[in-house]
């Protein structure tokens, strides 16, 4: 199969701070920018501004739109208004297996945004599309990936640097809450949102400005400017692995159903009447085999848990591991993974095989900070 | 970079390739002084690699077998071997990369060296790149 290989619109001017690139699902980006650890605590600490323009970017129209995304995905919409978005709410089969996370932004009655993971770009806009005609919605999909940009800022002294951007009321959004067509540096970008994926945005101290390529280069270098260190996919990954976000094809994915991942905030139970509701009712009735779980390892240990290993209680395999990640807060190697529903001890030890060596871990819950 | 050291460019980044070095197919350099061999890896390879936390070297008396895997340098990112050039005894590794790994990153053909070989027999320099054929290999691969 030929690989498509795009770079973020910003790269050149990721390249002028010193940007590490990298292929990230497709995309060239910047990885890092020559220490990756020191990114993650200034995202806890200060403030970094990130591209995450590799995400997808639909405009979706139609008059019936609310209806249309109730019935599609996992997440109860009815509380969902204009000015706000979704949180993360999963497109699910039939099976109630995951095909994407996704966030929706209700713009209007008849005009929501969508962004998706950068693998699912083309199978979500199609997943969509193929159920609004099956269920007779007059819908229509504008991709805008490549027009546009989107720019987090996040960490505590993020507020400053939308300020110095001459965003007003941006601290008065709520979390999840965004400002249409707001000034950034004088312009009008699309919109600004408090939101980022990091963990800051549910402190409070995250933001997403999402507008023009040419608009969002002038952007990122005035939030450098204002004080935002730039910050790449590698500490993004370690930042929402604190969380225990769980990230799509790899950590999630069509194996998995969201009851095994835990993926509460993305579903409502209650809800009745979407795509793979009964299979998800009756996974849920009936119980599932693993759940998964945060790993914290002990310090000292200098190996990361990967993708794959196994997890061990006397040397039987009870789970794997799905991502690792070295936590420059906790001082330690964190993963996050899968263990038997059996064997799921929260707050106990076992053991995770890297690389042919066990080591101790303990289980736990999400956040892990 | 000296004015002889070699910059490759491509559309993903910038890559030092020192003179004065051999390199391997595995994006190692090695420099032969005496009957000792230094070992690192390229600038290409720690870039691509990332940001190395974490180093895992032999003891020092070691014998090791050419093209066996001689150290593991673990990035956040991925793991990767470093290839022992020779067959050998390891002489002396370097310590200060258990402190500091990132030495790797910040000064690959410095003082981000990995280990010190003394060869079993005397280095037959055609099985390695020179530095224009590997600024080559780099060039294809990104290409």
């Amino acid at each position: 199969m030929l690989k498509t290989v795009r770079e973020t619109p910003l790269l050149e001017t990721l390249r002028k701070y010193g940007a590490s690139v990298g292929e990230f699902a497709g995309w060239i980006t910047a990885m890092d920018y020559g220490n990756p650890l020191e990114e993650h605590v200034a995202t806890r600490n200060s403030v970094t501004v990130f591209d995450v323009s590799h995400m997808g970017r639909y405009l979706i129209r139609g008059d019936n739109l609310f209806e249309f995304f109730q019935k599609l995905v996992s997440k109860d919409l009815s509380k969902f208004k204009e000015g706000r978005m979704s949180g993360p709410v999963l497109l699910l089969n039939e099976n109630a297996h995951i095909i994407d996370d996704v966030m929706l932004y209700y713009l209007s009655d008849t005009e929501w945004l969508a962004v998706v993971n950068a693998p699912n770009i083309e199978k979500d806009r199609a997943w969509m599309l193929r159920w609004a005609e099956k269920w007779g919605y007059n819908i229509a999909i504008k991709d805008i990936t490549l027009s546009t940009t989107l720019i987090a800022i996040q960490g505590p002294r993020a507020p400053e640097v939308l300020e110095k951007l001459g965003v007003k009321e941006a601290e008065s959004l709520s979390i999840l809450e965004f400002l249409r067509r707001p000034s950034v540096l004088g312009e009008e970008a699309i919109l600004v949102s408090k939101s980022g994926w990091t963990g800051e945005e549910v402190r409070s101290h995250g933001y997403e400005i999402m507008t023009t390529v040419e608009h969002g280069k002038r952007i990122f270098e005035a939030a450098v400017k204002a004080g935002a260190r730039p910050a790449g996919l590698i500490a993004r990954d370690s930042l929402r692995l604190e969380m225990g976000y769980p990230l799509i094809g790899v950590d999630i994915g069509s194996d998995v159903n969201p009851i095994e991942a835990r993926y509460w905030m993305a579903l409502s139970l209650k809800k009745r009447g979407f795509l793979g509701e009964e299979a998800l009712r009756k996974i849920y009735r009936e119980g599932v085999s693993r759940f998964r779980v945060a790993f914290k390892l002990k310090k000292g240990v200098r190996r990361i848990p990967r993708h794959g290993n196994d997890v061990l209680i006397d040397g039987e395999v009870v789970g794997y591991v799905t991502s690792g990640a070295y936590s420059p807060v906790l001082g330690r190697s964190i993963g996050m993974g899968y263990i038997k529903a059996t064997h799921s001890y929260i707050g106990f030890k076992v053991a995770i095989d890297i690389r042919g060596k066990t080591y101790e871990a303990k289980i736990l819950d999400f956040p892990l900070i | 970079m000296s004015a002889e050291d070699i910059l490759v460019k491509t559309k993903l980044g910038e890559y030092l390739v020192k003179r004065g070095l051999l390199y391997t197919e595995t994006d190692e350099w090695i420099k032969v002084q005496d009957d000792t061999i230094t070992l690192g890896i390229t600038d290409y390879a720690q870039k691509k690699l990332k940001y190395v936390v974490n180093v895992e070297l032999p003891e020092p008396g070691t014998s090791v077998n050419a093209g066996e895997p001689i150290v593991t340098l673990e990035s956040v990112k991925s793991v990767a071997d470093a290839y022992s050039p020779c067959s050998g005894e390891v002489l002396e590794v370097n310590e200060k990369l258990y402190d500091t790994p990132d030495l790797i990153n910040k000064d690959p053909y410095g003082a981000g060296w990995l280990v010190k070989i003394k060869p079993t027999e005397p280095i037959d320099e055609s099985r390695f790149l020179s530095p224009e054929a590997y600024a080559e290999k780099i060039r294809a691969k990104e290409e």
